[in-house]
């Protein structure tokens, strides 16, 4: 069974990264996790803002994130993601088990996904997601678009499953699916993927295969191909697209703003994405919509 | 590549990123290790500085744990023979350590006896419901109870009160954004202003008291307190009212709020007898530092409060041990081992020489410059590091630079509590910043003002009102 990690922030921003999350989540019938990563405290202060947090108990107020867990809660019950029984009992705060470190955790009943954890951390916003996704295996984490470049870095160097990045997504716009497909070992998992998310917004496919010279090889001919047969199958109606040029600048113009992108991750060696980056990375940190890098 | 998966370089990698401020730190120091000692400072001299700046960049950017920091200082004074390893443990503990465990520990067992609910209506029945008395009785309130009990003590229980009266006022937060903020920071920047009113106001106080003592000087908390509080109270009104001035509230007054605070803290449980013992423990710990200090030292009063706590079974150990932060206690050992030996191997007196060269005539001529140099020194480091960890490190030095080591000791001691322009700067403000109703451009609209009126200010009154009492 699939698990995908959404990760949210606040109740201003994060509408469209739960949005896109749970319609993936639902197309996969995943189970989902929800996680609030709040902000770090000073390892100097930590005690003292632990103990003040235990006093503002005594006077009803919620510990930080416990609002954004409540409108999660109240967004999935909305849209029906929860089963009734819970949405009646409303958001059960007091069942928020503490389960190590900064981690805290309660468990929703789910319908159309499987079932939904919201779930609390504290603190570097890599670190934390590095470590849950370590200790839980997610297959996908989707998070909201960031101004900080090294964030795109950070979560595709870092991060060990798919990312998907819910960059300016517009819920009023109409878009399609961008398929970067190569001879890379990471094609055959990004059209694999890119097949279940265009069947979750119900969208066509744009097959893009780039080759830097005039010529395109068998390897990037027969991936373009295998692709399309997938969609097919799928019943997705897609369309093959050859261009030459620099991958990235060719992905990026193509996508515009209108298109969700999904391309594998670089097998590079990890040093040398390091330091030089890759494909996917700069895709991640250019484009105006959002990305999908499959691992 | 060299038999590494790709799982273990990128572990590897990940590593590095966030150890990166430690890697640059050890290549600094062992940068300046291979520089040849300086003239005029002793080989353990020059190398007991290399550790104080890797120490305090290790410490501003938190790349390891903070009892790691710790252990770095220990090992490094024995390898770099700074001292014998019997040495370096004996400079590790000292009455400022013991006042810092005590005072840590007695903010487990104060804050777990729900005095809050108490003081909301004190602050209530003498401030009414106009937002200014309000704010002045927050800044008030939270000052006076902070020179006995410790800033973060005071912002821990004065955070809920402050955040339920902003709440009953209104339950959008942007209606009241002005309003949060300036009950917020009277709260943080009332607990700063008055921790310098006494001895036991904070660590950083205690460490300057051991450090008077080392150099055979010697002031009672009475007399801290004669020469200190009258600025606490000079400071209250100006920075309420910089507070109004730059958060303007939404509300002149707080009927709705007031009357609905008084409510809720009715309702809580009466004053019980418990209450009151425990109160009269604090009270017998506060006068304990009053009247017996100067023999048994504050951190030998506060251990016994916490131990009075202890047996009376207010606390349990388990609450002590699990909320008190035992790597802190371990890294102000650690800042005051460092200092000791700052001071022993003569590279005290070597830097206070260079400053003293370096700002020689205007010194000679102008004696207020030296007051001056200080205080933005130490609230420079404060702001970044901790108040306590500034006093540990810079008292030594500032101690070398004029003949009153009294006065330049006070003005060191007194401008670490200017925390002001970060949420990271002081526990108060990072307490007030975690209920999320303030944030951190609030802390620099504000802070530099507070910060600025508080140096001008501490630097006229040591320059006027002690030698008057002189």
């Amino acid at each position: 069974m699939m698990k995908i990690l959404i990760a949210v922030g606040s109740k201003e921003f994060s509408e469209p990264t739960l949005r896109v999350g749970m319609k993936i989540a639902k197309a996969l019938n995943a189970l989902t996790t929800i996680v609030d990563v709040g902000e770090k405290t000073s390892k100097f202060n930590s005690k003292i803002v632990g103990l003040t947090q235990e006093r503002m108990d005594s006077w009803e107020f919620d510990r930080p994130g416990i609002d954004v867990l409540e409108w999660a809660f109240q967004f999935l019950a909305d849209h029906n993601y929860i089963s009734p029984k819970m949405v009646d009992a409303g958001f059960p705060k007091n069942t928020l088990v503490h389960t190590g470190g900064s981690r805290s955790e309660v468990f929703l009943k789910g319908t159309v996904c499987e079932d939904v954890q919201l779930i609390l951390r504290n603190g570097n916003i890599i670190e934390e997601l590095r470590d849950e996704v370590k200790i839980r295996k997610y297959d996908i984490t989707i998070i909201g678009g960031s101004r900080k470049r090294r964030m795109a870095h950070d979560l595709v160097q870092y991060i060990d499953s798919s990312i998907f990045v819910v960059n300016q997504f517009n819920p009023n716009q109409t878009y399609r699916l961008l398929l970067a497909v190569d001879d890379s070992t990471g094609t055959k998992g990004a059209v694999k993927f890119g097949a279940r998310v265009a069947q979750a917004f119900n969208i066509d496919v744009d097959i893009l295969t780039v080759s830097k010279v005039d010529k395109f090889g068998k390897g990037y001919k027969g991936a373009a191909e295998k692709a399309g047969k997938l969609m097919g199958k799928c019943g997705i109606n897609y369309q093959n697209l050859y261009r030459v040029g620099d991958p990235s600048e060719i992905i990026k113009k193509e996508a515009g703003d209108n298109h969700i992108v999904v391309m594998g991750a670089s097998s590079k060696n990890p040093l040398i994405k390091f330091f030089k980056g890759s494909k996917p990375l700069k895709v991640m940190e250019d484009c105006h919509c959002p990305v999908l890098i499959v691992k | 590549m060299l038999g590494f998966s790709q799982s273990s370089l990128t572990n590897f990698l990940f590593w590095l990123t966030q150890k990166k401020w430690f890697l640059i730190t050890m290549a600094l120091g062992f940068i300046l290790f291979l520089f040849p000692t300086p003239k005029g400072l002793t080989l353990e001299g020059y190398r007991i500085i290399i550790i104080v700046i890797t120490t305090l960049m290790m410490i501003i950017t938190e790349p390891i744990p903070l009892p790691a920091i710790a252990l770095y200082v220990i090992v490094f004074q024995v390898i770099f023979g700074i001292d014998d390893a019997n040495g370096v443990a004996h400079s590790f503990m000292n009455d400022a350590v013991f006042f810092i465990m005590g005072s840590l520990m007695l903010s487990v067992a104060i804050i777990k006896q729900g005095w809050d609910k108490r003081i909301a209506l004190g602050i209530i029945s003498l401030t009414g419901h106009k937002t200014k008395n309000i704010v002045f009785g927050f800044t008030a309130i939270s000052a006076f109870l902070s020179s006995f009990i410790g800033e973060h003590t005071v912002a821990a229980l004065m955070l809920p009160i402050g955040m339920t009266l902003i709440r009953f006022t209104s339950q959008d937060k942007q209606k009241v954004r002005g309003l949060s903020a300036v009950l917020l920071f009277a709260i943080a920047y009332g607990a700063l202003i008055g921790s310098i009113g006494t001895p036991s106001g904070g660590g950083r106080n205690v460490i300057m008291m051991s450090y008077f003592k080392d150099y055979g000087l010697s002031i009672s908390y009475l007399d801290w307190m004669i020469k200190v509080y009258p600025l606490v109270l000079i400071q209250i009104p100006l920075i309420s009212w910089v507070l109004i001035k730059s958060f303007i509230p939404e509300y002149d007054h707080l009927d709705t709020g007031v009357r609905k605070l008084v409510v809720q803290v009715a309702n809580s449980p009466e004053m019980t007898g418990r209450n009151t013992i425990a109160a009269i423990i604090f009270l017998l710990v506060f006068l304990g530092w009053v009247f017996l200090s100067e023999t048994i030292g504050l951190g030998t009063i506060a251990l016994f409060g916490v131990f009075l706590y202890l047996i009376a079974g207010y606390v349990s150990w388990e609450d002590l041990s699990k909320n008190t932060h035992w790597g802190v206690i371990l890294l102000f050992g650690a800042t005051i081992s460092l200092g000791a030996h700052i001071k022993e191997t003569g590279a005290a007196f070597w830097l206070a020489q260079n400053v003293v060269n370096l700002f020689g005539n205007l010194m000679n001529n102008f004696p207020i410059v030296v007051d001056g140099i200080v205080v933005v020194m130490t609230t420079t480091l404060a702001n970044v590091l901790s108040s306590s960890a500034t006093v540990a490190v810079l008292g030594p030095i500032t101690l070398n630079l004029i003949e009153d080591q009294i006065h330049i000791g006070l003005v060191t001691a007194i401008a670490s509590a200017f925390g002001y322009f970060t949420a990271v700067a002081a526990p108060a403000c990072t307490i007030v910043y975690s209920s999320g109703l303030v944030n951190a451009k609030d802390f620099l609209k504000v802070g530099w003002k507070a910060g600025i009126l508080s140096m001008i200010l501490l630097i006229i009154y040591a320059n006027t009102y002690w030698l008057l009492i002189n």
